[in-house]
């Protein structure tokens, strides 16, 4: 049972770093991005291939996010960068409807240029473990709770300390304002969409590690929805916490249930808090 | 549709219909009796998508439950049209089960609501049916493909029918009111809730008996097959590229959506995931009325283009 426990704290530090970049995009400008999970396996082929190349998945983690942050400014200048003119509801269900055809199009690319095979990232030291109280902690998941940690802290730090976090924060609240206030909104807009793609970059290479294929993405999109529903729209800093909640249910359902019905789990809580809260679960900002 | 219309409509059905006296190649027929099953996914998932704005990311669940139950009961000797209902019957109590609750949330999360529970139905099917169902011999003895593209293209006609007939009544007016402005709908007197329910109840009996033909049609397949994501995108996309809220165009996304996939079956990969993929971008960006509207567009293009000439406008 600890080791279960242990190993959905894990799993839950990595759905706080996906829901991140859902978050921050939908929070902000009202998208709803749906090939998040598609640019994460996009970065997990990059770092794969990398790695196949000589390079250590750690090393190339910026060169990974360097080049999902151009791959996300491309795509909004072409597509999203359209929707800026409806009103709220038209933004979530038109973002949602082009995002929809972005990741089978970018799922089926790269069905084709990869073939549907299951991959991994195998370095030397993917299979070290610490053991520490009877229990084994796994070193690449210590990595990702210490990336995770470290992405929140700088985030936060980029939201509050930097002139151009500000004016993020600052346009998410009332983007009339912001610019009336001479922000470029526009420009906000674009950079924090390749932002929110370029953090697919930590998850990517953590996927890396465990298997992915061209069309898993969607299920750790899931995931992270699951996770901005928990902690509330524009919440950055209930993500984590959120994550590592939702960690804790699967791992207890692995335990009652068994493993298979593993996934299910979030999807059950994720539509219960649908339903049951249509507002979203805190009090803050209607949904 | 006028008279002239109607009259078009029995003509080509009719014509359709003569196909399996003349043609006696199975890979037509099959290739048909397909088409029916995407003509009729779409179409019913048009009505709750199309006309009453609920885009639904989760149909596979209501056709993949179809599928099940149709095929299980008629491998256990049940005759197939009773077989069929009990599939659209078991399609609309799963719509009412999963699907009501998630009419309660705000129309833009009614897609990943959906997609949720469609996930929730292939991930439990596929643990608890791991294994192909495969007709035995007597069942394959008696196997006429005759039979199945009649009961398809009954099926199918009865779907744009119905749709039509829904489409066309007071009924019909509620539901695109809806689509249109929900709270201004609400404020009518229109009983918003009562009439998104119906939509999704005709919606899932229509798709859970296109499921049901499936089950019908295929000699072997996994349970869990029918319930896979890609039977819930199929009609998505083929909808609004065809035209989304119009009788014909999800018929005509499916005939373009059957076409590629044939073209490019030889060639390796999905290409025509990728082609329907890009043309349903530059629909919902550009052409939000779908295939449908083209000529109009154009021909509203030609004006404008024509206006400015002599200088008029702008």
């Amino acid at each position: 049972m600890g080791q279960t426990l242990v190993y959905g704290l894990f799993n839950g530090a990595l759905y706080g770093i996906i829901a991140l970049g859902i978050a921050l995009v939908f929070g902000i400008m009202r998208y709803l991005n749906l090939a998040q999970g598609s640019f994460i396996i996009l970065g997990s082929y990059a770092s794969f291939f990398l790695f196949k190349a000589g390079l250590d998945p750690f090393v190339s983690i910026p060169l990974v996010a360097a080049g999902l942050f151009l791959a996300g400014i491309a795509v909004f200048k072409v597509s999203f960068s359209r929707l800026l003119v409806y009103p709220d509801p038209g933004k979530i269900k038109n973002s949602l409807l082009i995002s929809f055809g972005l990741m089978l199009l970018i799922d089926s690319l790269a069905t084709m240029a990869w073939t549907g095979d299951e991959r991994s990232i195998t370095p030397a030291y993917s299979g070290l473990t610490i053991g520490f109280a009877g229990l084994r902690f796994p070193l690449i998941s210590l990595a990702s709770a210490a990336c995770a940690v470290v992405l929140i802290f700088s985030l936060h730090f980029f939201l509050s300390r930097t002139y151009f976090g500000k004016s993020i924060v600052a346009v998410s609240q009332d983007f009339e304002a912001a610019s009336l206030m001479g922000i470029n909104v526009n420009r906000t807009f674009l950079v924090s969409f390749g932002i929110s793609v370029m953090l697919a970059s930590i998850p990517a290479v953590f996927i890396g590690f465990k298997s992915f294929s061209p069309t898993v993405g969607i299920q750790w999109f899931n995931k992270g929805i699951v996770v901005v529903m928990l902690s509330g729209l524009g919440n950055i800093y209930g993500v984590f916490p959120a994550g590592l909640f939702l960690g804790i249910i699967e791992a207890i359902s692995v335990y009652v249930f068994g493993a298979p019905y593993r996934e299910v789990t979030g999807l059950v809580v994720f539509v219960i808090i649908m339903v049951l809260f249509p507002k979203g679960l805190f009090k803050g900002q209607e949904l | 549709m006028g008279k002239r219309g109607l009259a078009g409509f029995g003509l080509v059905i009719a014509f359709i219909a003569l196909v399996p006296t003349v043609v006696t190649f199975e890979y037509v027929l099959n290739l048909l009796i397909m088409l029916f099953i995407y003509v009729i996914v779409a179409e019913s998932w048009n009505l709750l998508g199309g006309f009453t704005g609920q885009v639904s990311l989760g149909h596979s669940a209501f056709f993949g439950i179809g599928a099940l139950i149709t095929r299980l009961l008629w491998v256990n000797h049940m005759p197939i049209p009773l077989a069929l209902l009990a599939g659209g019957a078991s399609a609309v109590g799963l719509a009412a089960i999963i699907g009501m609750p998630c009419l309660r949330m705000r129309s833009a999360y009614f897609p990943i609501g959906t997609l949720a529970l469609a996930m929730i139905a292939q991930i439990t099917i596929g643990n608890l049916f791991p294994l192909p169902g495969s007709l035995s011999s007597e069942y394959l003895v008696t196997y006429n493909t005759v039979t199945r593209y009649y009961l398809a293209l009954l099926v199918a006609v009865l779907t744009v029918g119905t749709v039509y007939r829904i489409v066309r009544s007071r009924t019909g007016l509620a539901l695109v009111a809806i689509r249109d402005d929900e709270a201004a709908a609400e404020a009518m007197g229109v009983k918003t809730m009562r009439y998104k329910v119906l939509s999704l109840m005709v919606s899932s009996l229509l798709v859970g008996f296109g499921g049901g033909i499936f089950a019908y049609h295929q000699v072997s397949f996994y349970y869990y097959a029918p319930f896979e994501l890609s039977w819930a995108f199929l009609p998505t996309l083929t909808s609004f590229i065809g035209g989304l809220g119009t009788i014909l165009g999800p018929v005509v996304g499916a005939i373009c959506f059957l076409g590629l996939s044939e073209l490019f079956a030889l060639s390796l990969g999905e290409v025509h995931i990728v082609v329907f993929a890009v043309t349903f971008i530059l629909v919902v960006l550009f052409l939000p009325g779908g295939l449908m509207s083209i000529n109009t567009k154009i021909r509203m293009m030609a004006f404008t283009l024509k206006q400015r000439a002599v200088g008029i406008g702008r």
